[in-house]
């Protein structure tokens, strides 16, 4: 049954923000073609017009993933739509799962577009080359390929943006606990389950620095850090926030089976 | 074993009861009346029993088990409001009842549908509010449930689609099911009712046999429920 729900919630996501793939797409092949056109002050104009297009699609991406995906939480579940969410023979936590599941990869696919488009619009072998002499010492300091460090950095954003995602969710699940003004406690309840995530990994944070004096110099002084600072926060921000959403994913399992109060 | 059990259901929002003490037993095989004025709690006991609610106290049982998947499989319920997502067609939603529902029967659901010169490759956001609650009502009724809970089928639509409404009911229901229909609307729903309850200030006021109960009071039951419920 997970692969069913799976399906529907998954086109239910897609098929407002594929709107936005296609634009940000679009934006990023007229960017290529106008600066690859030379000499052309009009040309170049356009070209600009058309990058900063393609951005803010780019933004609209992961806003309206994460929009799309609550807003779907929100109708799916304490909506009208929950009269028929909620007597499907499923069991809550597979309706929770899908919703989580479903967000994360259409978040996924979308990171996907972006590396895409970026390609799209800039690639080119001096490009490349630029990025790559820019990222390898610090590559090399850490011991870590370019494409890893690459790798690394987009998948601590993408479970910090997962972590904004399912704290939402329990936003929404709590806020609709309440008798009224549900959305109002939404937003409240999401944003103070996502402070209180973020605080954690401060104190985690600072938990290590404790035992370690180099990392203690990101909470003691202003100045640089060095490399492998930089490489123990990266792996320090993986774990941690995986950490998080593991926790926050069995708080809101364990709150939505003990059930719901639709209006 | 009772198809429906409810032990002692409360509901409070906050400090205001909707329910207290309900104790229900609903057997196989009758139709039944969920009878009451606007605001008596009859909705809510049956989002209870749909899992769409939480109980403050007391549980439900069916087939002698909680709530849950196996309840939702032989259950078939029809909400008040139109609960269906807009932007699907209606194949698309007779696709999603075939996926979910085992005993959903599509072929049943189409033949309904076409009686009703239904266009099933029009989207539910083209269709008027009757006709959605009329392809809500087809697809409830082509699941071969135990039982079917029906809230308010009849709330706010013109007689000639009562009684299409209460046909469509009586001629596809599952042989050996029970109906639950909540209404205020009696005088429409009398003649197809086994059982009544009536219910008042979220409490079961009483819950009898039509034909005992006519024949007791000399009266129909729109005549007894207008009597109990003078204002």
């Amino acid at each position: 049954m997970l692969g069913k729900l799976l399906k529907y919630d998954f086109k239910s996501i897609l098929k407002t923000i594929v709107v936005f793939y296609i634009l940000a797409s679009f934006f990023a092949i007229l960017t290529r073609v106008f600066f690859s056109i030379e000499n052309s002050l009009v040309m170049n104009i356009i070209g600009q017009i058309c990058q900063g297009a393609m951005i803010s699609m780019m933004f609209s991406i992961i806003i309206n993933t994460l929009m799309r995906s609550w807003v779907g939480f929100k109708q799916n579940l304490y909506g009208d739509e929950s009269y028929l969410t909620h007597t499907l023979p499923v069991t809550k936590t597979a309706l929770y799962i899908s919703k989580v599941l479903s967000a994360l990869v259409t978040l996924c696919l979308g990171v996907i577009v972006i590396v895409a488009d970026l390609f799209i619009a800039y690639y080119s072998e001096e490009k490349i080359e630029l990025i790559k002499n820019f990222i390898l010492p610090i590559a090399e300091n850490l011991e870590f390929s370019i494409s890893f460090l690459i790798f690394l950095f987009i998948l601590v954003v993408f479970v910090q943006i997962s972590n904004i995602m399912q704290c939402g969710f329990t936003g929404i699940i709590l806020g609709h606990r309440m008798n009224n003004a549900k959305i109002g406690f939404s937003v409240l309840y999401g944003f103070i389950v996502y402070m209180a995530s973020q605080t954690l990994i401060l104190a985690i944070t600072f938990l290590v620095a404790v035992f370690n004096e180099s990392f203690m110099n990101l909470f003691v002084t202003a100045e640089m850090v060095s490399l492998d600072v930089l490489k123990t926060a990266l792996y320090m921000a993986l774990i941690s926030y995986a950490f998080i959403l593991v926790i926050v994913y069995f708080i809101n399992v364990k709150l939505f089976e003990k059930g719901v109060n639709v209006d | 074993m009772e198809l429906l059990k409810c032990v002692n259901i409360n509901k409070s929002f906050g400090n205001k009861k909707i329910l207290e003490d309900i104790n229900l037993t609903v057997p196989r095989g009758k139709i039944i009346g969920l009878l009451g004025q606007n605001g008596t709690g009859k909705s809510t006991l049956i989002k209870i029993i749909n899992d769409l609610l939480t109980a403050t106290g007391g549980e439900v049982l069916v087939n002698g088990e909680k709530i849950g998947v196996e309840s939702k499989k032989i259950i078939s319920y029809l909400p008040e409001r139109t609960y269906l997502d807009k932007s699907m067609t209606v194949d698309k939603v007779i696709e999603f009842f075939t996926d979910f529902y085992d005993n959903f029967d599509a072929d049943k659901a189409r033949r309904l549908l076409a009686d009703l010169k239904l266009d099933t490759s029009l989207k539910l956001s083209k269709m008027s509010k009757g006709m959605q609650e009329k392809v809500q009502l087809v697809l409830v009724m082509s699941r071969k449930a135990e039982l079917y809970i029906l809230d308010e089928p009849l709330g706010g639509v013109d007689p000639a689609t009562r009684d299409y409404i209460l046909d469509t009911i009586l001629s596809n229901f599952n042989e050996g099911a029970s109906v639950i229909i909540s209404t205020h609307l009696i005088s429409d729903i009398e003649r197809i009712l086994d059982e009544v309850i009536f219910i008042d200030k979220g409490r079961i006021i009483l819950h009898s046999d039509c034909d005992e109960l006519r024949t007791k009071e000399n009266a129909s039951i729109d005549e007894i429920f207008r009597r109990m419920f003078r204002c």
